[in-house]
């Protein structure tokens, strides 16, 4: 979910409520307060036609067919056609509305497909017999034009008045017979909107919009009164039922005419500042994507922020590219690089980052959906998700190609070409070894996508969940009815399911009965759960046993089947069925003969790396965008739909065409991205930009995503010895395999609240960024993050080692004590060991009482403690000879104080001298493990008072405490 | 311009600016200005609720639905026993239960078809049969959600957990999980609640004045930055949880009356329904009991007679007896449910498997008309006996019982109109 509340628009303008609030449609709005208008007098709207003009075909058209209102403006001979008019209008006066008949239960016995488009039906439920809806001999009598003129009670009001074009057209076609379309008629080619951009300069300035239809046989005409017009941002533009667009504020958003199956958005821009053509500031725009941006910011009169500070964009790139706070040291050297490519350097050295590929791996396994619950092989399902990750991960680290990656995964098999039964099932096995289970991520596909269990295993959840992961397209609309604001019917959504109806994980006709004899060795009689848990346990014994596998049924009618690979019996497959047989990829024409392509997904796979296939590339790189900049260049970055159209179009096309040159090659788009000045701005707003959302003009501020925050508190309390390690250490973090399967509880909790995503529903909205109360309390005071802080190997034990005051009492325990750096600091101190020997001394007691009770085991695992402990207790005996006695001295009368705050002050301030360069860098180390930068001197001061106050360790810990709840902690900035 | 209306006679404008106001944080202003538009009915005696969960599928036939005529291996070995309610019998193993039976209602004859645990459980805590496709939010993210609760407690606690939780709605409508339930007579930790590690208020207080003297690099964006402004308010209702007596005294339960904790039992959910009965007298507004164990393909009635029902009913009378000696009850809608019933026909191994086709439901407190039972099974009760009755009508009633419309419309991120309970319906005889 976008961080900050996207303005919902809505289509007020309409009599029939639509079905679905446009939430997140909208590009940035601005208040009407904002800005005043341009000083020097404007001379009404613009309207840009460049861009229509651009597309018209060269022959000059013949000039469309007038509009149907003045056609049908007095008694007519025209016969309206059901297609191209009564449907459009029933759907423009509302009456196929959720609210209204469109309503899955219908209204009042007559019920309409929703938002229209089903013709076939729709004309079946007007026309039924005996209903009295349409009568065709007595027109006017008939119920559709009584009652929404309210001759006849209708609870949907009047509709339209007897003496209107509305009835007369209605009357007409029922006149005529109330005929059908046919069904091989000619087809919608474009719905032209002209003007197709509206420049604005002020309020209640107005334009009014001409829709033209162009139909396959050639004709055309003027559809205006036939259109629904909606507004995205009815702030910055309204626009009523005729067309006609009005200003309400400044600010960029889109109108966008919805006719048949047409969807045509209109640009509308006014400029929220004086600040536009000369009046532009020169604004440097080094890169490709700075051109693209700044041309749009131009015509807003939004001037971008200034560049981010040194330690800002570090800490955003260490964070977007790589999910992980920078290092300290990282810090320190990136501030200290004077050199000029030093930005350009860290973004390559951290696109080579293992963190890189660990962060990245995780965000392809959110995309495609891997979830153990959702594994086939339940008892399996973490080890399985693993190594989906794992799949994926190898392949993110050495950067194949996306569309290599996403074939691996779209057209794969369990078994290789030619690989037998048996030998498939040992390679599974194989994954599972107890001692040296072989590297799943070698395979060539991974089939964990098509093998998932329940819903997953329905050849519709594959077309929902295919759609959503490559294509970046919402189709669950079209599962029931006509998408409300995209092209799609529920024929495109039973088309493209036809895809994936051969697509199955189970046993293969060839292999079944080997699959019940090798079952049958291994579970005997036993069936149900007993046998899964036998078959898991051969399985985790390193036995061979039987496995299911994803395999692709025969495609279609036809017995030329001969060459199939691992499907030779595949006519056996219940016949034909009722699949379709040439299914229609989404928005094409022509149908793909299944009976010759034996996988219908290999058509699928090539019709997306063509060059201009409207989805795989864009949707990839929209969605890499929008990890950088909070939102997409289309917003939400996984729907794609005309209506809503990306708030920079070149920008997109740019990038999508980049990356298709670039050979899919993912870290082009990084690089692309880190690279442009438009990355690197600050979130420092100015007046121009402020409200800016959908222009990339600033940094948006977003809470770190789950997995991210959970490791950079891990991170910033993190000894610096373990804090150099962690950050490339693949299987502890959070934002690597540990959150896809093998889950260990501890971080599970974190991940939740913080609002990871289930993986579940096919939508980018999963991972939540918002903020809530269980986040605030969870960093101020849970069992995790308190017990992190003061972790033996953590940084508060580290700083109070070095300051010579380690702490005591519940909050840590030298016993428990792991580090050896650590330790060694901690012995130091003659108390501690004391206190070293103390403990050793109960430990010894506690052996012997559990030798004498029979835990014999136990008190062995206890006595080796004590050795080790011992070890310790000589080497620090050893130390603390070698110290000069004086030394010793003093720091045993500060201790001697006793834990009290009190003493620890004197302590420090008696020692104030001496520590104080180290409190200092400790101070500043808090701010680079948290904040990624050093404190300000202002910052410093308030600290040292903090300090003097409460104690050094106390204070630090104090420190380490506020600033991982600060927000500069927890915002992305 | 024409502003449509929805067939709640709320304008889209207004559901629109309801959620925003939740997407902030619904303040008691806003509450109040929802209330007089009559998206809340203030006129509705339940103004919270808790819920009892019987995960696993308690047997219905064994506790409140007895067949003691039916054929041996159909009635099983309990004996009904009568209740203060004349007409109304249920399990001898219950008799405290049946000794305030006036303060529940019986739904006997509830009756879906998903006989498995996950998704019969997200059917049962949420009203909406499941669906791929959508999470559909539990009742306490709903409540929470819809009726404001106070500033230094949370909404929705869930002892000792639960797995559901806010779906579409949103991470801030998830329920603090207490992880663990009080011992009679111990200092009870709550996580995130209870200072942890030696923590003191004075620390706290003390770490919060230094953040706030630190926190400055975002200050003034408040005002464009819907991320800084919620950061900041939920650090202030957390700040004040911590350090509020309210709170702390809220899950302490060993300030109970010993008189009236003691009715509740030792075990771990009668403990547990004390918490919840000091929660929503705190304020909470709504509280999950988790109460596990009722999967009983073996060994059934052992288990039933030893353990689970004894404790179920010391913990549950003892909720309804405390509510109502606090004056609470009406006040405080209590639902009790597991994700179905269990098979009519005992099997070998003494114990009876998953059944979806007929289950019981206790719906108390709340202004609902109790002290009787709504809806039968048959004579073995396999099947409902006339209309079934739907978890949706379950749902709506408890629901409308706290005031909310059932028929409320909200929105998923993706713009998907999705209503609160899909084909629900209040069910009449449990109204006036």
């Amino acid at each position: 979910m976008p961080l900050v509340a996207v303005k919902r628009s809505i289509a007020r303008r309409f009599l029939a409520p639509l079905c679905i609030a446009a939430a997140t449609l909208s590009a940035f709005a601005l208040g009407t307060h904002v800005m005043h208008a341009a000083a020097e007098p404007v001379a009404g709207p613009v309207a840009d036609e460049s861009a229509a003009t651009d597309r018209v075909d060269a022959e000059p058209a013949a000039a469309p067919l007038a509009a149907i209102h003045t056609r049908f403006a007095a008694d007519t001979d025209e016969v309206p056609d059901f297609q191209r008019h009564v449907s459009p209008l029933l759907g423009r006066l509302g009456c196929n509305g959720r609210a209204c008949h469109g309503s899955f239960q219908g209204q009042g016995g007559f019920r309409l497909s929703l938002f229209g488009y089903d013709l076939k039906s729709d004309h079946a439920a007007l026309t039924e017999k005996d209903t009295d809806r349409v009568l065709a001999d007595e027109p006017k009598d008939s119920l559709i034009l009584r009652k929404p003129t309210l001759q006849e009670d209708h609870e949907g009001d009047e509709r339209f008045k007897a003496d209107s074009w509305a009835y007369r057209t209605i009357h007409r076609w029922i006149a005529a017979g109330a005929k059908e379309t046919p069904e091989d008629g000619p087809r919608l080619v474009r719905l032209a909107i002209s003007p197709s951009e509206i420049n604005f300069t002020k309020n209640d300035e107005s334009v009014a919009l001409t829709a033209v239809a162009e139909w396959s046989d050639g004709s055309r005409e003027d559809v205006t009164p036939l259109c629904r017009f909606r507004t995205n941002d009815e702030s910055v533009a309204t626009v009523d039922e005729d067309g006609r667009v009005e200003s309400k504020s400044p600010g960029n958003t889109h109108i966008v005419a919805f006719y048949d199956n047409g969807v045509t958005p209109v640009q509308i821009i006014r400029p929220v500042s004086d600040l536009v053509g000369p009046n532009y500031p020169g604004v440097a725009t080094p890169t490709k994507i700075d051109e693209l941006v700044v041309a749009k910011l131009r015509k807003l009169g939004i001037v971008p922020s200034d560049l981010a500070t040194d330690a800002e964009f570090l800490r955003r790139l260490s964070l977007d590219m790589t999910g992980s706070l920078p290092t300290p040291a990282e810090v320190e050297e990136f501030l200290a690089d004077k050199s000029a490519g030093k930005r350009e350097k860290k973004i390559e050295s951290l696109l080579a980052s293992s963190a890189y590929a660990t962060w990245w791996a995780t965000k392809l396994c959110d995309m495609t959906g891997n979830n153990p619950r959702r594994a086939a092989e339940q008892q399996l399902g973490d080890q399985q998700s693993r190594q989906w990750y794992d799949w994926i991960h190898r392949r993110v680290r050495e950067n194949v190609a996306y569309d290599e990656i996403v074939e691996g995964i779209a057209l794969a098999t369990s078994r290789a070409p030619g690989q037998s039964y048996e030998e498939y099932c040992a390679e599974m096995s194989s994954y599972y070894h107890p001692d040296k289970p072989a590297d799943f991520s070698q395979r060539d596909s991974m089939p964990y996508f098509w093998s998932r269990a329940r819903d997953g295993a329905k050849a519709k959840e594959k077309a929902l969940s295919f759609s959503y992961a490559f294509l970046g397209v919402r189709l669950q609309c079209a599962e029931c009815h006509k998408h409300p604001f995209d092209q799609w019917t529920k024929d495109d959504f039973d088309q493209f399911t036809a895809f994936f109806e051969p697509v199955t994980y189970g046993n293969s006709p060839d292999s079944r009965k080997e699959y019940q004899e090798m079952l049958k060795k291994i579970t005997g009689d036993v069936k149900g759960g007993q046998a899964q848990r036998k078959l898991a346990d051969a399985v985790k014994r390193g036995d061979t046993v039987p496995w299911r596998e994803v395999f692709v049924t025969a495609a279609g009618r036809g017995n030329d089947n001969a060459k199939g690979k691992n499907n030779k019996n595949k006519n056996k497959k219940k016949g034909p069925s009722r699949r379709v047989v040439t299914p229609k990829l989404l928005g094409e024409e022509q149908g793909v003969d299944l009976v010759r392509n034996e996988d219908p997904r290999a058509a699928l796979m090539e019709w997306m790396r063509e060059q201009d296939n409207p989805y795989f590339a864009k949707a990839f790189v929209n969605r890499v965008w929008a990890s950088y900049f909070n939102v997409g260049i289309i917003e939400p970055p996984d729907d794609l739909n005309l209506a809503n159209p990306p708030s920079n179009e070149p920008l997109l096309d740019y990038l999508t065409q980049g990356f298709i040159a670039s050979g899919y090659d993912m870290k082009w788009v990084h690089r692309e991205i880190a690279n442009s000045r438009t990355y690197q701005l600050s979130f420092k707003i100015n007046e121009t930009n402020r409200l800016d959302e959908r222009n990339f003009s600033h940094a948006v501020l977003r809470r770190l995503p789950a997995e991210v925050a959970y490791d950079a508190v891990t991170q910033a309390t993190a000894s610096d010895t373990e804090l150099v390690t962690y950050r490339e250490n693949y299987e502890r973090r959070a934002i690597g395999p540990a959150s896809s399967g093998q889950r260990r509880g501890q971080s599970n909790f974190a991940l939740q609240v913080f609002g990871k995503p289930d993986r579940l529903t096919n939508c980018d909205c999963e991972r939540s960024a918002e903020p809530s109360l269980l986040q605030a309390l969870f960093l101020r005071n849970d069992q995790d993050v308190l017990r992190m802080i003061d972790r033996p190997d953590g940084w508060i034990r580290q700083v109070s080692a070095e300051l010579g005051q380690p702490e005591r009492g519940n909050r840590t325990n030298i016993a428990d004590a792991k580090g050896n750096n650590d330790r060694r600091a901690a012995a130091r101190n003659v108390e501690d060991f004391r206190q070293l020997r103390r403990e050793i001394a109960a430990l010894e007691a506690r052996a012997a009482r559990l030798t004498k009770s029979g835990d014999k085991v136990q008190a062995q695992r206890i006595r080796r403690r004590v050795e080790k402990m011992k070890e310790e207790a000589r080497t620090a005996a050893r130390k603390t000879q070698a110290k000069p006695v004086a030394a010793n001295d003093k720091d045993v009368a500060v201790k001697k104080d006793g834990a009290a705050k009190k003493s620890d002050k004197s302590g420090s301030d008696k020692s104030d001298i001496a520590k104080q360069p180290d409190v200092a860098a400790m101070i500043r180390s808090a701010y680079l493990r948290t904040l990624s930068r050093p404190p300000t001197a202002e910052e410093h001061e308030r600290i040292r008072a903090h300090l003097a106050a409460t104690g050094q360790v106390p204070g630090l810990r104090d420190l380490i405490w506020a600033l991982l709840n600060s927000k500069e902690f927890i915002i992305n900035h | 311009m024409t502003t449509p209306r929805y067939c709640d006679g709320l304008t889209r404008r207004d559901v629109l600016r309801a959620g925003m106001i939740g997407a902030t944080g619904l303040t008691l202003g806003g509450y109040m200005q929802l209330e007089a538009r009559g998206a809340i009915d203030a006129a509705a005696s339940g103004k919270r609720a808790i819920f009892v969960n019987l995960t696993g599928g308690p047997s219905h036939q064994d506790m409140f639905d007895l067949k003691p005529d039916a054929p041996a291996e159909f009635r099983g070995e309990f004996n009904p026993i009568k209740t203060n309610v004349p007409g109304v019998e249920i399990c001898e193993h219950l008799p405290k239960l049946a000794q305030c039976a006036d303060k529940y209602a019986i739904l006997r004859g509830v009756s879906h078809s998903i006989a498995a645990h996950p998704l019969g459980q997200k059917y049962l805590n949420t009203g909406n049969r499941p669906l791929p496709s959508l999470e559909y939010p539990c009742y306490g993210s709903v409540v929470s959600k819809e009726l404001a609760g106070e500033p230094n407690l949370p909404s929705f606690v869930a002892v000792p957990n639960t797995p559901h939780a806010a779906g579409f709605l949103g991470v801030r409508y998830n329920p603090l999980q207490t992880n663990g339930t009080p011992k009679p007579g111990q200092p009870f930790s709550v996580r995130g609640i209870t200072m942890a590690g030696g923590l003191t208020i004075d620390d706290v207080q003390r770490r919060q004045r230094l953040l706030g003297d630190l926190d400055q690099t975002f200050a003034g964006y408040e005002k464009t930055s819907d991320l800084v402004d919620g950061l900041d308010q939920f650090s202030r209702r957390a700040y004040d949880m911590l350090t509020s007596r309210q709170a702390r005294e809220a899950f302490d339960v060993s300030r109970e009356p010993k008189q009236l904790a003691d009715a509740f039992g030792d075990s771990a959910f009668g403990q547990s329904c004390l918490l919840a009965s000091r929660l929503v007298q705190s304020g909470v507004r709504f509280v999950t009991v988790t109460f596990g164990g009722w999967d009983t393909h073996n060994a059934n009635f052992t288990k039933l007679k030893d353990k689970n029902l004894p404790e179920f009913d010391a913990g549950l009378a003892g909720l309804f007896g405390s509510l109502s000696a606090k004056g609470l009850l009406d006040s405080t809608v209590v639902f009790v449910t597991g994700e179905f019933g269990r098979t009519p026909k005992v099997n070998a191994r003494g114990g009876r498997d998953h059944w979806a086709r007929a289950m019981f439901c206790l719906l108390g407190g709340g202004g609902l008309k109790t002290g009787q039972v709504v809806g039968a099974s048959d004579e073995r009760a396999a099947m409902p006996a006339d209309d079934a009755i739907a978890p949706e009508q379950v749902a709506a009633t408890f629901y409308h019982a706290l005031g909310i419309d059932f028929h409320k419309e909200y929105h998923t991120s993706s713009g998907r109109p999705i209503t609160l309970v899909r084909d629900g319906s209040v069910i009449p005889a449990l109204v006036s």
